[in-house]
């Protein structure tokens, strides 16, 4: 296995999965190359701790990132940090909360939701997620390769053997499913939402910042060709949990 | 300054008030909010609960920043006594981030988490007693149950009932910031009430997602909260805890669930 798997426009995917009764679930970081050095996007979870760091290890040439642009402090997201700090340095840690201390990132330089900020020489954009399981998430824009970064949203439950796959070549079978699963497991609170309020911002999102590559942590990466297509299974999705739960609490009533 | 108290017996509220958010107090005064006057200090807090009966039991555990307060009012009511079991609703930092050092102190403690969710191992929780719905665990005196949380942010979550005294934790569901003179005090000990306003300042910010719901679908939910745990105090995680007239506030919440989906958030946390 390679040690990142490149995207374009200076984007890795680093991907380590975790492996579900049904299928595998990404847990992935992204290397983002910038003229000041290299850029993690989140931190994987100390479950993957030792793969990630020799993965990591390798694909910045023994030197490890100089920043880190967090999504949120979910510790499958954030639970590296402690650990590459001390064996990198005192990276650059970037993140979108608004009560640092409180969330255990007290030395985070804060990225405003809404704003842009330059990190290493390349300029990325936070934005307000539709799809996210805590408040404070952000997703996050690089404006210079235009790849969309986002958690917990776009993520897919894939088939073993897949695992490097990036989303449109992913077996046809069980794909759409795969959407639902995800997100029925990850973010319960789709089971109130108005499908065409969520999906009109969703896509509000990409019409104001055209996404190259959306590149979810939980997910292999979407291609633009694809997104479409990623976007009507996700519709679908959220259509199926809204009216499984709706049969479900009639049946209770 | 005390940071702890016991609001029923065998009910100990332990409270990290956290920093002042002036932030969200510019906003709230900015909106003509009658409860919030300028230049006032806001809390938004991380509440934990020890339940004390026979055996021992910590419901949440504070933010990283809290790791001393949780510790100090765990030693200042237990004493030499053991805790038994430490309980997290779910993995968010400012909820689980003290397990490590709790377990440290007391490492015969049993750590509790919710069976919902399909990542466990991922939060070092392969090893826990998980619960739910149908579990319960009888401390001698206090009897607590794992219902499904209703309103939620992640998918390994739970709240909590302790069933003699009826007292529902609601976790994040019906936080409320709390001003400077209010710490420690429960709704019925303040000189006013709570309004939708106050609710509003948290959940716009917390449950974001409020702003795409559709509005019926959560009322549904709401009511059959209100007739589920009909008399039931309200403990939450990031409020104070009210402790009478509990029905008034399923309904403030229904308003704010209305307001949030036609005005969108208001910020972050």
């Amino acid at each position: 296995m390679s040690a990142s798997l490149e995207l374009g426009r200076g984007v890795e995917w680093i991907h380590e999965c975790y492996s579900e009764p049904t299928g595998h679930l990404h847990v992935s970081v992204y290397l983002v190359r910038a003229p000041g050095g290299d850029i993690l996007v989140d931190s994987g979870s100390f479950y993957h701790r030792d793969s990630l760091h020799s993965r990591i290890e390798s694909a910045t040439d023994g030197r490890g990132p100089r920043a880190l642009i967090l999504s949120h402090s979910d510790y499958p997201h954030s639970g590296n940090i402690p650990t590459f700090r001390e064996e990198w340095g005192d990276f650059e840690i970037v993140a979108s909360v608004a009560s640092p201390e409180i969330q255990g990132l007290p030395y985070a330089r804060r990225a405003r939701i809404g704003e842009s900020l330059d990190v290493l020489g390349r300029r990325f954009t936070f934005l307000d997620p539709p799809l996210a399981d805590r408040s404070h998430t952000t997703w996050i824009y690089d404006e210079e390769g235009k790849t969309l970064f986002v958690a917990d949203g776009f993520g897919t439950i894939h088939p073993p053997g897949h695992c490097d796959s990036w989303w449109g070549d992913l077996p046809l079978e069980g794909r759409t499913e795969g959407v639902l699963e995800f997100h029925d497991q990850t973010l319960r609170w789709l089971i109130y939402v108005d499908p065409d309020r969520l999906m009109t911002a969703l896509r509000d999102i990409f019409a104001r910042h055209p996404a190259e590559v959306v590149a979810p942590i939980h997910g292999p990466p979407i291609a633009r060709a694809d997104l479409e297509a990623y976007l009507d299974d996700l519709e679908s999705g959220v259509r199926t949990i809204v009216s499984t739960h709706a049969a479900m609490t009639t049946e209770e009533e | 300054m005390k940071t702890h108290r016991e609001i029923f017996p065998g009910i100990h509220w332990i409270q990290e008030c956290g920093p002042n958010r002036q932030g969200i107090a510019d906003a709230v005064v900015a909106t003509g909010a009658e409860w919030c006057p300028a230049g006032v200090a806001l809390h938004v807090p991380q509440n934990a609960y020890l339940l004390t009966g026979e055996r021992t039991l910590l419901f949440d555990t504070l933010s990283p920043a809290a790791g001393e307060i949780v510790l100090a009012g765990l030693e200042s009511v237990l004493g030499d006594r053991p805790l038994d079991f430490v309980a997290i609703s779910h993995t968010d930092v400012p909820h689980a981030a003290n397990v490590s050092r709790i377990l440290r102190r007391y490492p015969a403690c049993q750590l509790v988490a919710p069976a919902a969710g399909e990542t466990h191992p991922l939060y070092h929780l392969a090893d826990a007693t998980l619960v739910g719905p149908g579990d319960e665990i009888d401390l001698g005196g206090l009897r607590v149950t794992f219902p499904e949380a209703t309103f939620l942010d992640a998918a390994l979550h739970t709240w909590m009932t302790e069933e003699t005294t009826r007292s529902l934790f609601t976790v994040d569901w019906l936080g409320f910031p709390h001003m400077e003179g209010e710490c420690l005090q429960c709704v019925d000990e303040l000189p006013g009430e709570i309004d939708v306003s106050r609710l509003e300042a948290f959940h716009s910010r917390v449950m974001f997602w409020f702003q795409y719901v559709d509005v019926d679908t959560v009322r549904r939910a709401t009511d059959a909260l209100a007739r589920r745990y009909a008399g039931y105090s309200l403990l939450p995680s990031h409020g104070l805890p009210i402790r009478e007239d509990p029905e008034r506030y399923y309904e403030l919440m229904n308003e704010v669930v209305a307001n949030v989906a036609a005005s969108g958030r208001t910020g972050v946390l």
